[in-house]
């Protein structure tokens, strides 16, 4: 066995265990220490890829050296270890991006719990992407809540609390439906192992036997995750969680935690039920009409929303509606768009809010598209950035939200049933992002000259804010890089579902 | 020499980001308005020197580029086998060439004309893009770099429209933005399509539907073609989503409507030229329903922009609706499928590109001069301005069509073309309602004419001939000129269309 096989084991058992010790650190330290993890398991996760890509297979490793079914797994493909790098790089830009902000908004003496909950965050994500374990997915699902509920709570205003208690609330309904699910497969199968599960369920899927049962359980699971990454009408808790909460907890919330969930459900899809069954199952149909509605229904509460953070909140709903669209068409190409989206969603959505955050860091703190005014001359990085995020998500060529639609209406080409619907959803989405996306742009490029009652903003030069800018700049870059070279990318979650089996 | 096809993008494109950022660093100053106007001031000259040479040096580069011979450039690839691709033929050259001498003409009247209007430098960077815009996408070689150089073109053009930044302008260009918007995803619906049932999305002559996979599915890629026609029909003001062309083009500057009504509303035109004639092939669209809708749509287009135009009291209103209702005749002529159809639409889109963009910037002058944007203002101005007035009544008389202007010639082939297209009812129904157009635009054209020469009432004392500024004027007389010159010599310029004709339809 390679040394690097030791790698993700060693990466989920680094954040959690640098989670206990930020706990006796000071906030300088701790935030020092959860950086260099963040930066170490990227590493790590990069030396996993190329190892994975140079063998060509994906490998499992045994812990505690049971074999299956006994033992506890973690098995490595192509497209877990990518996840792992592209979430380790989404995870050390935002937390650079909200720096100064986590200064500010948090207590002196919370500081270290801050990066304890990113630490173990971090953790709970990767056991997602590598377990081979539906149970052990189970328990790091209820960490990933627990950390994301303290990660939206530790600003601490009235409206964090309320979102933090409404998050929880539906997060825990959600993780209910997971565990259901799971305790009926257990029923049905005798297994916890995903790879022992799909065994069982493919002979139970070709003799028709306990039908009934097999699909209410995926339908249990496929709901739970969906009410846990915000899909239409779960999407209540978002809007304040993402628009009050400090940035780079929003940033992290938006573009990881719900995408973490996501990934375990196309695991579920993939290796615990078998893609063939869920396809012939009408669950799919399910997550299609409430995709749809939800790309529909997000935007048109985006249109209606005054202020920036919540407006990119909402956003948020209409694009995990674009991601279960895709499932929801129930090809192999659309689930590649799908995971595409994943991608291009996480990088846009979290370069999104902290240029948001710098766009309001310029207008006096108001986040109010009134006092916004001209606040893309104030910050100019910001306002750069987020001209470039805006574009990406209307879907202007060369940039990394055009590829997904590409890729999407390519899958749902030739989709007898499916193929106008999502045509049609995508163009009314496309046309309502440009709606509220464009009118932010033309908003922070107006010159604030002659406005009455605006609250005097201030100009930021870059020097004043060098960590965040580097943060934006490299948010820029991943976004325009996935948009330009987006068939490497494809290429890769290609084989990597193709590892799955 | 194929990486002149880059150049010629970038050079205008990256002149104008740079005096974007110069704009911007002056606004970031924050410098009190008298210092800002101090500072414009000082800066005019070496500015207007910069924005000519890079305007001159960038049409010598772009014309030699489009003349000296078909090439094409594969940059890279974005996903499967769809690339981003440059490549030239002599429709691209055309419009290039129209590109080219709108943006000089335009150009070197804004140098007189912007000094009222303040924010040059930021009027001039995005000029500049839009320049470099939309060479790229007379150039681009296939339907999505070609849709990538669209969404640009709206992008870089908004700013135009908002350069006031008034509450007007604002809401104008969010009318802008949202329909083209509309427009462009209509037509990446119907892009997605095609690139299933064609062979490849790169434009060749005549187009390539792979006739094999198609069959059968007939309705839904005529559906798809339809969504594309409406859809970049946006840009060309077609019905029904025009209404946005009235409240944009006029708000902007004069010299920027002048470009917007004449170049780049043209481009909705070229984009479906692109897609009927390069990709999907003519003979998929003969005698099927979307001709006879397009027909249809094209010849209402043409008789309401008319009416409208004749009813509206504002006077750069109603040359834009007069282009609603001009860029509809060409698509009328490209939806008659046939030769000389094809043939008068190119070349009303040459004609009524010289007299549309003559006419927007007479009305500048009005507007420069004396501050009149009313019609009903624009009384014995003749007597003030005689060069002027005879170079807008010759343009008048060439939109209306009376030989022996450009006008005439157009409006010949496009009646000629419609009456061979063989379709029982349009074919004569066509000619008369662009006769009755051409009508109606005498009678909002001409009555500017008659009392400009001829005020009636009070005798006014002697009045002091003042004609505009040469830079200004120069550019009117010789858009003039041409529009006159290509109704005397019409051959050279039919050759080289019928050229571009017999490639597409044979």
């Amino acid at each position: 066995m390679a040394f690097v096989q030791n790698l993700p084991f060693i990466s989920i058992i680094l954040s959690l265990f640098s989670g206990p010790l930020s706990s006796i650190l000071s906030g300088k330290w701790a935030k020092r220490l959860n950086l260099a993890v963040i930066t170490l398991i990227g590493a790590f996760s990069v030396l996993v890829l190329t190892f994975v890509l140079q063998t060509g297979e994906p490998f499992v490793y045994f812990m505690g050296h049971f074999p299956a079914p006994w033992g506890n797994e973690i098995r490595v493909g192509v497209l877990e270890a990518f996840m792992a790098v592209f979430f380790c790089v989404i995870m050390l830009l935002s937390m650079i991006g909200g720096s100064r902000e986590r200064e500010i908004e948090i207590e002196e003496s919370k500081q270290n719990l801050y990066y304890i909950m990113v630490d173990l965050l971090l953790c709970s994500l990767l056991a997602l992407i590598y377990t081979n374990d539906l149970f052990t997915a189970y328990v790091f699902v209820e960490i990933n809540t627990i950390s994301a509920c303290g990660l939206i709570m530790i600003k601490q205003n009235g409206r964090t609390i309320e979102a933090a208690t409404r998050y929880m609330i539906m997060s825990l309904l959600g993780s209910g439906m997971l565990l259901l699910g799971i305790c009926f497969l257990y029923d049905l199968t005798g297994h916890l192992l995903m790879s022992n599960i799909k065994e069982q369920v493919q002979i139970l899927a070709v003799t028709g036997q306990y039908h009934t049962p097999l699909f209410i359980a995926l339908g249990l699971m496929a709901i739970g995750l969906a009410i846990k990454s915000a899909l239409f009408p779960f999407h209540a808790w978002l809007p304040d969680a993402y628009g009050y909460s400090t940035v780079s907890s929003a940033a992290i919330l938006s573009s990881l935690v719900s995408k973490g969930y996501i990934f375990l459900l196309v695991k579920i899809f993939y290796r615990v039920i078998g893609f063939n069954v869920v396809c012939d199952s009408k669950v799919i149909n399910v997550l299609f009409v409430f995709g749809i509605i939800g790309m529909l229904m997000g935007s048109i509460s985006a249109i209606k929303e005054k202020d920036i953070r919540r407006m990119i909140a909402f956003s948020s709903v209409a694009q995990i509606g674009y991601i279960y669209m895709g499932f929801g068409l129930g090809t192999e190409a659309a689930v590649v768009a799908s995971v595409y989206h994943i991608l291009s969603h996480a990088a846009t959505k979290s370069l999104l809010f902290v240029a948001a955050s710098g766009l309001t860091d310029a207008s006096d703190g108001s986040g109010k598209f009134y006092d916004l005014t001209g606040a893309g001359y104030r910050n100019k990085i910001a306002g750069i950035a987020f001209t470039v995020g805006s574009l990406s998500m209307v879907g202007i060529p060369m940039f990394s939200g055009f590829i997904s639609k590409l890729l999407f209406s390519q899958a749902a080409m030739g989709h007898d049933m499916k193929m106008l619907p999502t045509l049609i959803a995508l163009a009314i989405s496309t046309v309502l992002n440009a709606v509220y996306f464009m009118k932010t742009v033309i908003t922070i490029y107006m010159p604030a000259t002659g406005k009455v009652n605006m609250r005097e903003g201030r100009v930021i030069p870059i020097k004043e804010q060098p960590v965040k800018a580097i943060a934006l700049i490299f948010f820029i870059v991943l976004n325009i890089l996935l948009g330009l070279s987006s068939e490497p990318v494809v290429n890769l979650i290609r084989i990597g579902l193709e590892m799955f089996d | 020499m194929k990486e002149l096809l880059l150049v010629s993008i970038l050079l205008p494109s990256l002149a104008g980001i740079i005096l974007l950022a110069s704009a911007f660093a002056d606004v970031l100053k924050k410098k009190s308005k008298k210092q800002l106007k101090a500072q414009a001031k000082k800066s005019q000259t070496p500015l207007h020197l910069f924005v000519g040479a890079i305007l001159a040096v960038s049409a010598a580069v772009i014309l030699y580029t489009a003349w000296s011979g078909e090439k094409s450039l594969t940059l890279f690839t974005l996903v499967d086998n769809i690339s981003f691709r440059l490549s030239l033929d002599l429709l691209g050259s055309f419009f290039v060439t129209i590109v080219c001498i709108g943006w000089l003409a335009a150009g070197f009247y804004s140098f007189v004309y912007m000094s009222h209007e303040g924010g040059e430098k930021s009027f001039f960077g995005w000029f500049l893009m839009v320049f470099g815009v939309l060479v790229g996408l007379c150039f681009s070689g296939n339907l999505v770099t070609m849709y990538f150089f669209f969404e640009l073109m709206t992008l870089t053009s908004m700013p135009l429209v908002l350069h006031n930044g008034s509450r007007e302008a604002i809401m104008a260009a969010l009318k802008y933005l949202f329909y083209s918007m509309c427009g462009a995803y209509g037509a990446l619906f119907g892009i997605f399509f095609l690139f299933r049932y064609c062979s490849s999305l790169d434009f060749a002559a005549g187009g390539h539907l792979n006739m094999t996979l198609v069959s059968g599915h007939e309705g839904i890629l005529l559906a798809a073609v339809f969504a594309m026609i409406l859809g970049f029909g946006v840009k060309a003001g077609m019905l029904p989503m025009h209404a946005w062309l009235p409240t944009a083009h006029p708000v902007a500057p004069s010299p920027a409507s002048a470009v917007l009504s004449a170049v780049i509303a043209k481009f909705g035109v070229f984009a479906i030229i692109r897609t009927v004639f390069y990709v999907v092939g003519p003979e998929f669209l003969k005698g099927t329903w979307v001709q006879y809708a397009w027909m249809t749509l094209a010849l209402l287009t043409v008789f309401m922009g008319s009416m409208l135009a004749y009813r509206e009291k504002v006077f750069k209103k109603r040359l834009a609706y007069s282009t609603v209702s001009q860029v509809s005749y060409v698509l009328y002529g490209l939806s008659v499928l046939t030769a000389d159809g094809f043939t008068g639409a190119l070349f009303h889109t040459m004609a009524h590109f010289f007299i549309k963009t003559g006419l927007f910037l007479t009305a500048g002058v009005f507007i420069f001069k004396f501050g009149y944007t009313k019609v009903e203002e624009l009384r014995g101005l003749g007597k003030k301005m005689p060069i002027l007035m005879w170079s807008y009544t010759f343009l008048a008389l060439a939109l209306i069509g009376i030989p022996p202007t450009g006008g005439f010639i157009s409006k010949w082939y496009l009646a000629a073309g419609s009456l061979n297209s063989g379709i029982n009812f349009f074919s004569w129904f066509g000619p008369v309602v662009l006769l009755l157009s051409a009508l109606l635009t005498a009678g909002y054209l001409l009555p500017i004419t008659i009392n400009g020469f001829f005020p009636g009432g009070e005798s006014e004392a002697e009045v002091k001939e003042e004609d505009p500024h040469l830079l200004m004027l120069l550019p009117i007389v010789i858009l003039t000129t041409m529009a006159v010159l290509i109704g005397l010599l019409p051959n050279v310029f039919v050759d080289l269309i019928s050229r571009i004709t017999n490639a597409v339809l044979w």
